[in-house]
């Protein structure tokens, strides 16, 4: 699941949020997609499941352009976790379902046990869970789906060390099990742990994009 | 039926002195809306004459066509009202004028096919009016809650839509939620009919010197009529309404 970022320019009324960015997200790893706030680093994630549309340019998903591809199926191979948890149903059993009624109790399980929470968390009430349980929840509710492609958007940001642990690890297991993940993140020590490729975006351009290591954005920053 | 008692033209001028005492009762309470009462008691009056005046004139010139005329009218006029309850939603007084057209119209033409009511111009125009004007609250309260969701259930729709389900999956909870919110009202009022108020239709055709259990024929006619008018409104409203607020890639417009 390669996407192909194609010249691609995002405008809103005057603002100019992505000029005229060209760049290969590469399929089984994680592409960490950082820079400073407003950068254009949320739009560019919500360009890859058509929650956006360039305003020019194309973005082509193993070499079909995505206006070609049936949306609905689209966003259901391209998950996307955003960054504040919004929980749509009073238990984590429905919740974990939501996208996919039929995903028996018992996967439910698996689905929050991959997500870094007890199997039995499934019985319990959505009112009353903490953000880092939440978004854990909601992680586990995009990974019901079995999408090939994983976006999250700053998921770890508002997040308590062990829930950001979690999380950090789900991305891990994914893209070494060869699972394609998009991850924005202001944290250059987090883009680093986890991105085998790291696109950096300054005010809608793209500024570096290569290995963590040649990043200078990354040694530089004064980011944790 | 016997003859009809109603007021002679001087009886409604002493009726005056009532407003009279009201405007005493004002004044002594020192309230300072006495203007304010005065321009409602000469407004409601003009309004009557002119409404009568019209109505003379649809019901011995131009017959049912007329009345469906009048009729046509009300639902722009409701359109616009309940249309401005949707502040934020695009297009919504043409969702609302939609909704009561399809809702108050084909409710108002059930009872005049199905014989239930006269197909008489004096029996149209005011059931026409009963029923636009329910469907036009329902409407409004429909809207009102579409606005809601639109400004405070945005990232739960986001969400659904991110899980890849339609826009009409992802707005079914809004929809649920704004159907609900129209129907109360005249559910509860259906409820409680005879028992808290008298309504309308009846205490008119009591007044009127039919008997009240003739009259209850009548009420019961009106209150199902509104029930279906409602329901049928609130439906329409809140789809027309729901198609302006997503794109064809299922997005939520700006």
């Amino acid at each position: 699941m390669t996407f192909v970022l194609d010249a691609v320019s995002v405008r809103r009324g005057v603002a100019l949020l992505l000029d005229d960015v060209t760049a290969t997200i590469r399929a089984g790893e994680c592409t960490a997609v950082t820079g400073p706030s407003g950068a254009g680093k949320s739009t560019l994630l919500r360009l890859l499941n058509r929650m956006l549309e360039p305003t020019a340019g194309r973005v082509i998903l193993q070499g079909t352009p995505l206006p070609a591809l049936d949306v609905l199926d689209l966003r259901r191979r391209v998950g996307l976790v955003a960054q504040r948890p919004t929980l749509l149903t009073g238990q984590v059993l429905d919740e974990v379902r939501v996208g996919r009624p039929d995903v028996p109790p018992e996967e439910v399980r698996s689905l929050l046990a991959e997500a870094g929470l007890p199997r039995d968390f499934a019985d319990r009430a959505t009112a009353g869970l903490s953000g880092g349980e939440a978004q854990r929840v909601c992680l586990a509710r995009a990974l019901a789906l079995r999408p090939e492609v994983l976006l999250l958007d700053e998921p770890t940001s508002s997040l308590d060390p062990a829930s950001a642990e979690a999380i950090e690890r789900v991305v891990r297991d994914l893209s070494d099990a060869g699972g394609t993940v998009v991850l924005v993140s202001h944290d250059a020590a987090q883009a680093r742990r986890l991105a085998g490729d790291v696109i950096v975006l300054r005010a809608g351009r793209l500024e570096e994009h290569g290995p963590p290591q040649e990043i200078a954005y990354l040694q530089s920053s004064a980011l944790p | 039926m016997s003859a009809v008692h109603v007021p002679s033209w001087p009886g409604v001028a002493a009726s005056l002195v009532l407003v009279a005492v009201a405007l005493a009762v004002v004044a002594r309470a020192r309230l300072r809306i006495t203007r304010e009462l005065v321009v409602a008691v000469v407004r409601a009056g003009v309004q009557l004459v002119a409404v009568g005046a019209v109505l003379l004139a649809i019901f011995k010139y131009a017959g049912l066509p007329g009345a469906f005329g009048w009729a046509a009218l009300m639902v722009v006029i409701a359109g616009q009202v309940a249309g401005r309850r949707g502040g934020g939603v695009a297009r919504s007084r043409m969702a609302a004028t939609i909704g009561v057209a399809a809702g108050g119209g084909s409710t108002l033409l059930a009872l005049v096919l199905l014989g239930v009511i006269a197909a008489q111009a004096r029996v149209v125009v005011p059931v026409a009016g009963m029923i636009i004007g329910g469907s036009m609250q329902a409407s409004g309260l429909a809207l009102r809650r579409v606005d809601d969701a639109l400004h405070a259930g945005r990232p739960a729709i986001e969400a659904r839509l991110f899980l890849g389900l339609s826009a009409r999956e992802a707005f079914a909870p809004h929809t649920r939620d704004a159907l609900h919110t129209a129907l109360l009202p005249v559910v509860d009022s259906t409820k409680v009919v005879g028992l808290i108020t008298l309504p309308g239709a009846m205490t008119g055709l009591i007044l009127g010197g039919v008997d009240p259990l003739t009259a209850i024929r009548y009420q019961i006619v009106v209150m199902y009529m509104m029930l279906a008018a409602a329901a049928l409104s609130a439906y329409v409203t809140t789809r027309v309404a729901e198609t302006a607020l997503f794109d064809e890639a299922h997005r939520l417009r700006e």
